[in-house]
């Protein structure tokens, strides 16, 4: 069954048409990201998945259950910082398990376990104060993976990082999502981030946004950073640029399929 | 060690920031820079009153004032009595009717919406206004005096949280609902954490402004307290007496906001707040 599907999907915000028939199906253990000029509603299409805005047109089904507003089964990473300054880094992880009664000791032993998996485990005792931009970052990551969600709502999480953080934490969330059964939606500006983690790649045209291409990605994985080095990459690269530019110009569909 | 750890570990990623340690002698120093004014201040206090240039009635000399501490040695217990208890009783009074306004403005948007409108009309409204119609409504005692002293604190606490409600981080109470909080998980956990600081600074100013509508309703309408003997002192033209009292309401305040630093400190250690408290000097070139 497919797990994610959008179908015929359309907001409209202010009067304004932000997002036009978006038809879109994501297999179990999938990567698509959703790339676009600014303007295209690549967040706004985040936020109907997550059930933060209520789309005017359409349906959105998880595992063929309609979404109807926020939850765990579609945990989210903000491109803004939303680690709770409140909060220890443990306590910031495991927030999501206790709030769904998560019995203490396998609480903390999930905890543990993301917490080992992003990197963080010498700094469980910490407050987000402490923590330099890419360590709140995976705290970030890690209080979503705790949930273990089915999916995973990325909203250009590295956007506001320096190349080398950035590229770090690629480079481990492909080895995290590699091993892992979830399925992500991985919004991004930033054609060698969509390549490099996406299996395919959905291309959104601005002003309403709708659908204007979508590229397969087919590279194995594991996805070692060198591989952002060899040709078949570039040429995605450059084809997915190509894309790009066309939607901008709002050429949409023909030319792309 | 993983693979991950091995890179982080291999390209220094920069860990908790480490804190700047002073260097010994400058506390000292600064303790000295700080003293300079007091010290200049009393110096002319003493060298103008006790030479003769100002006329007492104007500004009395230190000897003055402490003939004047011995002179009220018989009312200063009463009246101290009487005020500490007022402003105290009016101020936990307004502390629980405005951290309970804020808490029910955090709970729900259609309380916000109810009440927010009047409190956002009321708020630059001085409260020292409504003195004359406590008069008139309540007469003259310690009703009316407790009464505009709660008001005052109660008004400034809620106005103050509901702001801090009004700029919760959205993000955060996304995240919080995306992780399967409901809705009292997010006012429980998410709100509720983040209006804390807002809530205790309110806290603090509010009880700065309680002694201040101590003062102002004992001026107008009291038999009793500091303020009532200021106003005897002022028919005496006894300038020395006033200033006693001005001070001793500042020993009080001071001692109430200490109090309150305390009480907040441990409360608040995870905000950034009084944590790099240099950064400011020193891009400002402050030695």
């Amino acid at each position: 069954m497919d797990r994610l599907q959008l179908r015929e999907v359309g907001v409209n915000l202010g009067g304004q048409t932000i997002l036009d028939g978006i038809d879109l199906t994501v297999e179990p253990h999938e990567l698509v990201a959703i790339i676009g000029p600014s303007g295209c509603g690549k967040t706004t299409l985040l936020g109907v998945v997550a059930g933060f805005i209520h789309p005017e047109r359409g349906v959105v089904s998880v595992d063929g259950r309609a979404v109807s507003g926020p939850g765990p089964d579609r945990a989210m990473v903000f491109q803004d910082d939303a680690v709770f300054g409140w909060m220890r880094v443990r306590d910031n992880v495991g927030y999501g398990l206790k709030i769904r009664g998560v019995p203490r000791r396998e609480r903390e032993e999930r905890t543990g376990r993301v917490l080992d998996l992003v990197g963080l485990t010498a700094s469980a005792d910490l407050w987000p104060r402490q923590l330099s931009g890419g360590m709140r970052k995976r705290v970030d990551m890690a209080r979503a993976l705790a949930v273990e969600p089915p999916v995973l709502l990325m909203d250009e999480p590295y956007g506001a990082l320096d190349m080398m953080t950035k590229q770090r934490l690629q480079a481990e969330f492909e080895g995290i999502f590699e091993r892992s059964r979830m399925t992500v939606l991985f919004v991004t500006h930033d054609l060698e981030e969509a390549v490099y983690l996406a299996d395919r790649v959905l291309v959104l045209a601005p002003r309403p946004g709708r659908v204007a291409g979508m590229l397969a990605v087919p590279l194995p994985r594991p996805r070692p950073p060198q591989l952002k080095l060899t040709p078949e990459f570039q040429q995605l690269r450059r084809r997915l640029g190509e894309m790009l530019e066309a939607a901008e110009a709002g050429l949409v569909g023909e030319v792309l399929r | 060690m993983t693979s991950l750890q091995a890179a982080r570990v291999a390209t220094g990623e920069p860990g908790p920031a480490a804190r700047p340690r002073r260097r010994p002698g400058v506390g000292l120093r600064r303790a000295a820079v700080r003293a300079v004014v007091p010290v200049l201040v009393a110096a002319a206090w003493c060298g103008v009153t006790y030479g003769g240039l100002v006329r007492a009635i104007y500004l009395p000399s230190p000897t003055a004032m402490w003939d004047a501490l011995v002179n009220m040695r018989q009312a200063l217990p009463g009246a101290l009595a009487s005020s500490v208890s007022m402003t105290l009783t009016g101020y936990c009074l307004g502390l629980a009717l405005g951290v309970g306004m804020g808490l029910a403005f955090a709970s729900s948007r259609l309380v916000r919406d109810l009440f927010g409108g009047v409190l956002d009309f009321i708020r630059p409204a001085p409260v020292f206004a409504l003195i004359p119609l406590f008069l008139l409504w309540f007469g003259i005692g310690r009703g009316p005096q407790v009464a505009l002293i709660a008001l005052g604190t109660s008004v400034m606490l809620s106005v103050t949280t509901l702001d801090a409600v009004r700029n919760v981080n959205p993000t955060h109470v996304r995240a919080a609902a995306t992780l399967g909080a409901s809705k009292l998980d997010i006012y429980r956990t998410v709100v509720l954490p983040s209006i804390f600081p807002h809530l205790l600074g309110a806290v603090r100013f509010s009880a700065v402004a309680a002694w201040g509508l101590d003062v102002a309703a004992e001026l107008i309408g009291a038999q009793n307290g500091l303020g009532y003997l200021m106003m005897v002192r002022e028919q005496y033209i006894d300038t020395a007496g006033i200033l006693v009292v001005v001070f001793l309401y500042g020993v009080l305040a001071g001692a109430l906001d200490r109090l309150l630093v305390l009480i907040e400190r441990p409360l608040t250690r995870w905000t950034t707040r009084g944590h790099d408290p240099d950064a400011t000097e020193a891009a400002l070139g402050g030695g």
